[in-house]
């Protein structure tokens, strides 16, 4: 309570924002970290074009653009991954030049990915101190004294956990304090967060929020990186908005109106109104239209024996059906259950009324159901093997007779693909890697492969994650099109506004549905939902 | 018409600059030509190219087999030893009085059954490549001592030597054995599901197997086939030497996986081409050649074979892991991360 009043009191202290390049000169004493004029260009691309940036102490800064807009190639080169091709780092006003992540980590700025960077087999204090371990004149850990600072680092972050327990064992909240205590021990100054909010349960958001801002509260500059942008508004002060590897501007969160920011990042008017008033507004927006009341799917008793209990529902032609709940209550382990990749101890699936076997993905795409999984670069892509192969590979037999693949025809459908689902790829067309595609594009190759291989149901989980807003509008109108075109959807998603579009919602609490609810039923904040999982939401707190 | 002229001269054009100026294989191989000229001028007579290429056609057959295996993110290091195996059946039961059909039949199928036992206990028992190969090495070396009952046994079958190790016209069998072998395996990467399939599954184990590809049953026949082409490879061995014995092939493995990598694949899997693999044994068993004409001895040899294979892996990018496929600036990354003790 404390924390967060001290937290609004900073924010309002806070200098002046909107910093232009002719101001930057200025001298500014609580200026932390200065950006001036970073470049970097990469074959092919100017990925980051005279980059300006001023970070000042207690503040939490927002870093928004879209995907290749620049964010994680200012990340790369602020956490010395990678160097710049011309400009300038200043911390307190000194010039620190960032050769390696080390160089940055001695200067105090600690980048904080995605993918954490611990030990998963180590203890939490062990992690905090791994590389700076107190010992004793020969050589060994005091592992009392170890213990007992890395007490003190959680307690400071406030996020008491056992420091003596493996980090495997951790939440992925848990495991970012670790991260937060570790990077504050050794004197952060600067803390870049990348995305941290991705992978967490909503729960665990507001908790990661306070333990920022109890950060700022303690003078840290933090850049926080995130595609959600009312969780910029809720945590930021100010945002950096960069647009194809430059900087558009630098506003101020309480003077700037979120339409603003999103046509600062996107470069045009939004198009229509799906993402702009997603939550919050009167009128909900729909994807679907209802179906046509056929059942395609029919789920029944479905159990795996550990995550996901009994589940049985009904999927209707047509139809988009939204999964919802909190992450980590078996949403994707049932879908991974349909879609034959995860086993099954119970239960049975019928498409089309028959009774299918679906014990693997193989015989699931046979029965038409394909999955674009949530992590698309490690479950649904080839990365290095083009787009074209990525698009063929799961029906291989349309693409050749007697094994020989037909090149031509595979060239023919991959261009219908491109076209229709406009997926951009550059000029080396279908040779292209699809590694080097963005992640709504990615999405769309992945689409793409289900709609060659005639899959009629598709399970889309979390279909916009990583993709930028310009490219998450695009992929709801692929689900659109899809279901016009007859086939039918199950949307598995944490994110509230994705279920307030989806016809029916099911909501799923610890492995079991505990809700069905009609598109009319849910009012436009999605509180019918929420309520569902309300019960759940304080299990979790007590834990 | 003039459009369509434009557009394949374009195509001709493209892949001229994708398989002739960029690759960089090629220019290596092109490179040691070059080099053994200047240092010999016995080098690019017909005898000698005709010698090097003779004696690279085991290795050369190995390394195709070597390559179905890595491309799917495994490793063998059973291949000496199913080779020399594959040599002592051959010759033991020609020594019986087998003709010599039967008898090379029987050393296939005994090489076969080796890689199909190396894919079973890659597939089903879930045993890493590398310690279930490490276990058919010693098992298929002991195997072959057992068989052979003492010394190396001599191929007296006129019929069984000039098949694999006679000449065809002007040209020795051998080296059109493994050129027959590299093209169709070329082919099978290249224009086959099967060949897609391995790649999809060295690329990306998972999204192959949710995109229901028969991934099990690839990767099975990847060690199957590796077992095939080694039987065919001591076939060729055994030909070669007129005998059978468990001695042969010592460290077979070894080369044929720096041939592999050489030849531009990653061992992590769903890169490189046999054909590659093929010129990178030859660009090894050349450049051995070239030290043998100046009369280096062999300790030193070692020592330079060594550095040239990590010489050639950081230019060619196959041992090097890489995201894209044939980009330079990865390569360059690559190179610089070895002179940075790899520090990621």
């Amino acid at each position: 309570m404390l924390a967060s009043t001290e937290a609004r009191l900073a924010k309002q202290a806070g200098p002046a924002v909107c910093v232009g390049r002719k101001q930057s000169s200025k001298p500014n004493s609580d200026v932390v970290l200065e950006v001036r004029g970073l470049s970097k260009a990469y074959p092919g691309v100017k990925a980051l074009d005279c980059c300006n940036l001023e970070v000042h102490q207690g503040e939490i800064h927002a870093l928004l653009g879209q995907n290749g807009a620049g964010k994680s190639t200012l990340i790369k080169l602020l956490s010395g991954a990678e160097q710049p091709d011309s400009g300038a780092v200043l911390l307190n006003g000194h010039e620190v030049v960032l050769r390696t992540p080390q160089d940055a980590q001695r200067a105090g700025i600690f980048t904080i990915f995605q993918e954490l960077s611990l030990v998963p087999g180590l203890s939490v204090a062990e992690n905090i101190f791994v590389s700076d371990m107190p010992v004793n004149r020969f050589g060994k850990v005091r592992w009392r004294q170890l213990r007992d600072e890395a007490v003190h680092a959680m307690d400071w972050v406030g996020f008491p956990v056992d420091v003596d327990s493996p980090v495997q064992t951790l939440s992925v909240a848990q495991k970012q304090g670790v991260e937060l205590a570790k990077a504050l021990h050794r004197n952060a100054k600067v803390v870049l967060l990348d995305e941290p909010s991705a992978t967490l349960p909503q729960a665990d958001v507001a908790r990661l929020f306070e333990v920022l801002r109890v950060l700022q509260t303690r003078g840290l500059a933090l850049i926080y990186i995130s595609h959600r942008l009312e969780e910029v508004q809720e945590l930021c002060g100010v945002a950096t908005v960069l647009r194809n590897g430059s900087k558009v501007g630098t506003y101020s969160i309480a003077d700037t109106n979120p339409t603003d920011l999103i046509r600062a990042m996107i470069g045009r008017d939004l198009k229509s109104s799906l993402v702009g008033e997603t939550t919050g507004s009167e009128r909900k927006p729909r994807l679907g239209s209802g179906g046509d009341g056929t059942i395609v799917l029919s789920v029944r008793g479905v159990d795996d024996g550990s995550i996901v209990h009994d589940v049985s529902f009904d999927l209707h032609r047509g139809e988009i059906l939204g999964i919802s709940g909190l992450v980590g209550n078996g949403q994707s382990e049932l879908a991974a259950c349909i879609f034959g990749a995860r086993g099954r101890v119970a239960g049975e699936i019928a498409v089309d009324g028959k009774p299918v076997r679906v014990r693997t993905p193989a015989e699931a795409i046979r029965a038409g159901i394909g999955l674009l999984p949530d992590e698309r670069k490690t479950q649904g892509l080839v990365l290095p093997m083009s787009v074209q192969s990525n698009i063929t590979m799961a029906n291989h037999a349309a693409f050749s007779r007697l094994t020989v693949i037909d090149r031509r025809q595979e060239r023919r459908v991959t261009k219908e693909m491109i076209d229709s689902l406009s997926i951009r790829v550059s000029t080396y067309g279908d040779e292209q890697p699809v590694g080097t595609l963005s992640g709504g594009n990615q999405q769309k190759v992945v689409l793409a492969k289900w709609l060659v291989s005639k899959c009629k149901i598709l399970l889309f989980s979390e279909p916009t994650r990583g993709v930028d807003i310009g490219a998450k509008e695009e992929i709801y109108e692929l689900i659109k099109v899809f279901v016009l075109n007859g086939g039918s959807v199950i949307v598995i998603s944490s994110e509230l506004p994705e279920a307030l579009m989806c016809d029916r919602v099911l909501v799923m609490s610890r492995g079991r549905l505990v809700g069905d609810l009609s598109y009319n039923d849910i009012d436009p904040y999605g509180e019918a939902i929420l309520k569902l999982y309300g019960g759940e939401a304080r299990a979790e707190t007590s834990r | 018409m003039s459009s369509q002229a434009t557009s394949i001269a374009e195509g001709l054009w493209h892949g001229f600059r994708k398989h002739v100026l960029y690759s960089y294989l090629l220019w290596v191989l092109v490179g040691t030509f070059v080099l053994g000229s200047i240092v010999s001028p016995y080098f690019m007579t017909q005898r000698n190219v005709g010698n090097v290429l003779t004696f690279s056609a085991v290795i050369s057959v190995i390394a195709v087999g070597q390559f179905f295996v890595v491309v799917t993110g495994g490793i063998d290091l059973s291949v000496g030893a199913i080779a020399a195996l594959t040599t002592v059946v051959a010759a033991v039961l020609m020594k019986a009085g087998c003709p010599a059909t039967v008898a090379a039949i029987a050393a296939l199928v005994a090489a076969g059954v080796c890689g199909a036992i190396n894919g079973l206990l890659v597939v089903k028992a879930g045993i890493t490549p590398f310690v279930a190969t490490l276990a058919m090495m010693s098992i298929a070396r002991g195997v072959s001592y057992l068989v052979q009952e003492g010394s190396l046994i001599g191929i007296t079958n006129d019929g069984f030597v000039s098949f694999f190790a006679g000449k065809i016209g002007p040209i020795q069998s051998p080296v059109i054995i493994f050129l027959a072998v590299m093209l169709i395996a070329g082919f099978f990467m290249r224009e086959t599901t099967f060949g897609r399939r391995l790649y999809a599954i060295g690329g990306n184990g998972e999204a192959a197997r949710l995109s229901g590809l028969p991934v099990a049953k690839c990767i099975f026949s990847a060690y199957l086939l590796n077992g095939l082409l080694t039987g065919l490879g001591g076939l060729i061995l055994a030909a070669q030497l007129t005998q059978g014995s468990s001695l042969l092939a010592q460290g077979y493995e070894l080369d044929s996986i720096a041939a592999v990598v050489v030849g531009g694949a990653s061992l992590a899997g769903g890169t490189g081409t046999p054909i590659g693999a093929v010129i990178g044994g030859l660009i090894i068993g050349m450049l051995g050649n070239i030290m043998n004409l100046v009369g280096m001895s062999s300790e030193p040899q070692m020592v330079v074979k060594g550095l040239l294979i990590l010489v050639a892996v950081m230019f060619i990018g196959g041992g090097v892991k890489q995201s894209r496929r044939s980009s330079k600036l990865s390569k360059l990354q690559g190179l610089a991360h070895l002179f940075k003790g790899g520090v990621a």
